[in-house]
């Protein structure tokens, strides 16, 4: 039976390279994330410390922006291609945003790994906030701004599709897969504003020496403009694919296809007003501003939470279908079996533990909790790490079969492997959640601490530390097993059913859906309009306060060991000039030294 | 638009969280009297911070009838008190702390406490908190600042009344 | 309840929304797929009986989601009254 591989060959095409590149990152992403928990819970050291922030800065922007949003670009070209029902406009433009955006992957992956080898003098540790007044090697930002706006050009190739559509589709709704692709879109290009001015108009210059100083205040919050709607757009796929495809996976049919209209104009409009939340303890920005952006965050939970409504019910309606009855055991009567549902169903289940942690990093005061400490890696390690990248696995397994004419290579090891992913996270993020209830800090290569001892007041600092290295080793191994199966898949001969590719119809249909759902144009104007009256006041306050380029010295992550510690130990030796009784005595201040080394 | 009666329940339901969440943040402020890191604290030249009149002679100054000034320095890689010598205040007091950066971002956070903010080039971070019986407290850097990010660390020591005296004061 | 005049056909394929469904791929007889020559995303496959919208109340649903309000508010309250503000040096100016 034909499928999208025999319908539009080309089209697959393009799909599966950014697959592809988006698998390959997951494999080194995946490796350092091993390196570096067993690293900093003391289990296993390959590594230096010094060496943990280059794997910790290219774990970051291989996973969460290099994997994700591979898979996005391949999902998306994927969901308008079918949901048109047409070829893309031209092909060469779609390899044309596909090749700038790999450009710049390998360029922004090469100043950071570079890091690791000090013969080279180049060096990106910066992690992926890239904070200014710390600055990597320029290529590392030329990098980043080619693979953002390879993404642009991605967005304008699915519109220019939805306008060649729509001229022979006058009348018609937008399906709902490409609606879906263009709402995100439309928040991407809002968004990636702010991330754009802040590389293009100062990091550039600035790492190339054209401008002597930054704002770090102001490049932050520019970053977090663009740091929060980031997510959504990790998101967004996953979205997609509960809405259109899990339903079918379970054997039902999407519940309502108008809230799902609905939910996606609500991402576009709240999406980009609430990046402050991210710098609540942050100074310099007036308490009103964040308290604005608190309330906006607190909004944004309401197309989240009618999410779980709308997915839950079309998978219970699949349950029913298959003869579930009862309040809960039809729970029972689902395709537990298929990799590509039970996958999904987990990563919701996921979705549902770190929504929780997500309303937590969203209350403004309660912030000064949490923020900074291992509790923010454990709650994204469930959304972004589990909820988009679990679903992506799972949705892989049934959108590869299509692409490629080819079955999964085995069904019961991808079950197993996105089971292992499912219980990995578990151990991994409850233990992270936790550690930072007491104090334990994010991105840091050590688990202890000279003048101080963390105390857990439920179990004990060992356990979780195990906790942590267990989990990682299980995630570690269910991604090596998923890049088996693919590649497994890959390597395999065409079959004539490869897989079940129909999508049934809303229960709810499009027909039911107000016609101003479909009019983006209004959605956009309104979206920026409330980016403007959240954004435009503390912009400002912050440009008037210290400058658009402030005043802050420059500092290389390029310098050498050997300058920091000559750094270090000048800055002590000044402070024990003015030392005042029982100051720590010399050999304390050697020990720190002797740490710095290490 | 049609929507299923169980949803509109839901949707009743996901608001009343949405502004219980907001309800329970703004009795912390009000209620609580929880404040928020602002802009209260200006602004400081981050490359003549030695020249600053509290922050040139980082330390604790008294501010009133138990009522103190901490000034620190965060840098790369260590806090200024807090790293080479403890930030001492006595017990049973009122404390303000004022944190900046002559150079890269860094975290202040008092380990294991609510005490926690950032340090920004150019910016001035106050919080005030109250201190109860002596004890000892954990400081430590939680943004990393560099390759030595972690070994940037430091100590608390609340001084018990008695032992207090006008050394420990920089004013 | 707006216009769906067939809904048990309604789980027959067809691109989602997709005005050209007559073109759409043949559906494989959910009889014929057996536990053997199980292909990923027929989960369809083990469906014994129809159910229309004007049929179907997602009550299972509905009862997962109190669970989970309950779950989140308890927890919420958990967190804001006894790790934070019962905790060390709050912040009041």
């Amino acid at each position: 039976m034909a499928t999208f591989v025999d319908k539009f060959p080309d089209e697959a095409k393009v799909v599966q390279a950014s697959f592809a590149v988006a698998f390959i990152a997951l494999g080194i992403g995946a490796l350092f994330g091993l390196i570096q928990a067993l690293h900093r819970t003391n289990v296993l050291r390959v590594i230096d410390s010094v060496d943990y922030y280059t794997l910790l800065t290219a774990h970051g922007v291989l996973l969460a922006l290099v994997f994700t949003i591979f898979f996005l670009v391949g999902l998306f070209t994927w969901a308008v291609t079918r949901s048109f029902g047409r070829a893309l406009p031209d092909i060469r433009l779609t390899w044309a945003w596909f090749g700038l955006m790999t450009t710049g992957t390998v360029l922004a992956t090469v100043a950071i790994v570079a890091g690791l080898f000090p013969q080279i003098p180049m060096s990106a540790d910066v992690l992926y906030t890239f904070y200014a007044p710390l600055q990597a090697h320029p290529i590392f930002y030329i990098g980043l701004a080619m693979f953002i706006i390879g993404t642009w050009m991605a967005g304008a190739d699915w519109f220019l599709a939805y306008r060649e559509w729509r001229g022979e589709n006058p009348d018609s709704r937008i399906p709902l897969q490409a609606f879906m692709v263009l709402t995100t879109m439309i928040m991407w290009y809002v968004s990636t504003l702010g991330v754009a001015v802040s590389v293009v108009f100062f990091l550039i210059p600035w790492s190339l020496g054209l401008i002597e100083t930054v704002n770090p205040l102001l490049t932050r919050t520019l970053f977090w403009y663009f740091g929060h709607p980031v997510v959504y757009f990790w998101l967004m796929p996953a979205y997609l694919l509960w809405y259109t495809v899990l339903p079918k996976l379970a054997g039902g049919r999407l519940f309502s296809d108008p809230l799902a209209r609905v939910v996606f104009v609500l991402f576009v409009l709240l999406s980009t007003p609430v990046g402050i939340h991210h710098q609540y303890v942050d100074p310099g920005i007036a308490e009103g501003f964040k308290f604005i952006a608190m309330t906006n965050t607190m909004f944004l939970l309401l197309p989240s939470l009618l999410t779980a409504f709308t997915v839950v019910a079309s998978v219970e309606h699949g349950a029913r279908q298959r003869g579930g009855e009862g309040y809960l055991s039809w729970l029972g009567a689902l395709p537990w079996r298929d990799p590509a549902f039970a996958g999904m169903a987990l990563a919701g289940l996921m979705f549902a533990a770190g929504g929780f942690s997500g309303m937590i990093n969203a209350g403004m005061n309660i912030n000064y909790l949490v923020h900074n400490t291992l509790w923010v890696p454990g709650h994204f390690h469930m959304t972004v790490g589990t909820a988009v990248a679990l679903t992506m696995m799972a949705g892989t397994y049934w959108l590869l079969p299509q692409l490629t004419g080819k079955a999964v290579y085995s069904r019961p090891i991808g079950l197993l492997q996105v089971i292992m992913w499912f219980i990995g996270m578990v151990f991994m993020s409850n233990a992270m959640h936790r550690a930072g209830l007491f104090g334990v800090p994010r991105r840091t290569a050590e688990p202890q601490y000279q003048n101080f001892d963390f105390v857990a007041a439920v179990g004990s600092v060992g356990e979780i530390r195990m906790q942590i290295a267990f989990g990682s080793l299980l995630l570690f191994l269910s991604v090596v097993l998923f890049l088996f199966n693919v590649a497994a898949t890959w390597a395999d001969d065409r079959v004539d059913t490869p897989v079940d590719d129909t999508i049934p119809e809303p229960l709810s249909p499009s027909s039911g859906a107000p016609l101003v759902l479909d009019n983006l144009a209004l959605w956009t104007g309104i979206a920026v309009l409330l980016v403007v009256l959240a954004y435009t006041l503390p912009l400002a306050s912050i440009v008037n306060d210290a400058g658009l380029l402030g005043g802050s010295p420059t500092f290389p992550v390029t310098v050498s060991l050997e300058w920091v510690v000559d750094v270090t130990v000048g800055a002590l030796g000044n402070l024990s000039l003015d030392s005042l009784a029982g100051v720590a005595p010399a050999d304390a201040v050697a020990d720190l030294v002797r740490e710095v080394r290490r | 638009m049609e929507i299923h009666r169980y949803e509109k329940i839901w949707l009743a339901g996901a608001l009343l969280l949405i502004v219980g969440f907001i309800a329970t943040v703004s009795y912390g402020a009000v209620g609580a009297g929880i404040a928020m890191v602002d802009d209260e604290g200006g602004q400081v030249d981050p490359a003549s911070l030695d020249d600053h009149p509290k922050f040139g002679e980082p330390g604790t100054y008294q501010a009133g009838e138990n009522e103190y000034d901490v000034y620190v320095v965060a840098r790369q890689f260590l806090f200024e008190p807090g790293t080479s010598e403890p930030i001492r205040v006595p017990a049973h007091s009122t404390v303000t702390f004022h944190v900046t950066s002559p150079d890269v971002i860094h975290g202040f956070e008092v380990v294991g406490t609510n005490a926690n903010t950032m340090a920004i080039p150019g910016q001035v971070a106050t919080i005030t908190v109250e201190f109860g019986e002596p004890t000892e407290y954990g400081l430590l850097c939680h943004e990393y600042c560099g390759s030595a990010h972690h070994a940037m660390e430091g100590k608390i020591e609340v001084v018990p009344q008695s032992e207090w005296n006008e050394s420990m004061v920089v004013n | 309840m707006s216009a769906e005049p067939d809904t048990e056909a309604g789980d027959v394929a067809t691109p989602s929304g997709d005005a050209a469904s007559e073109n759409g791929p043949p559906i494989p007889d959910p009889e014929s797929v057996d536990d053997e020559g199980y292909v990923i995303g027929s989960g369809r496959s083990g469906i014994v009986r129809r159910i229309g919208h004007d049929d179907f109340d997602p009550v299972g649903t509905l009862v997962l989601i109190a669970i989970y309000m309950v779950i989140v508010g308890a927890m919420w309250i958990f967190m804001y009254f006894v790790e934070f503000l019962g905790g060390d040096l709050t912040v009041i100016g």
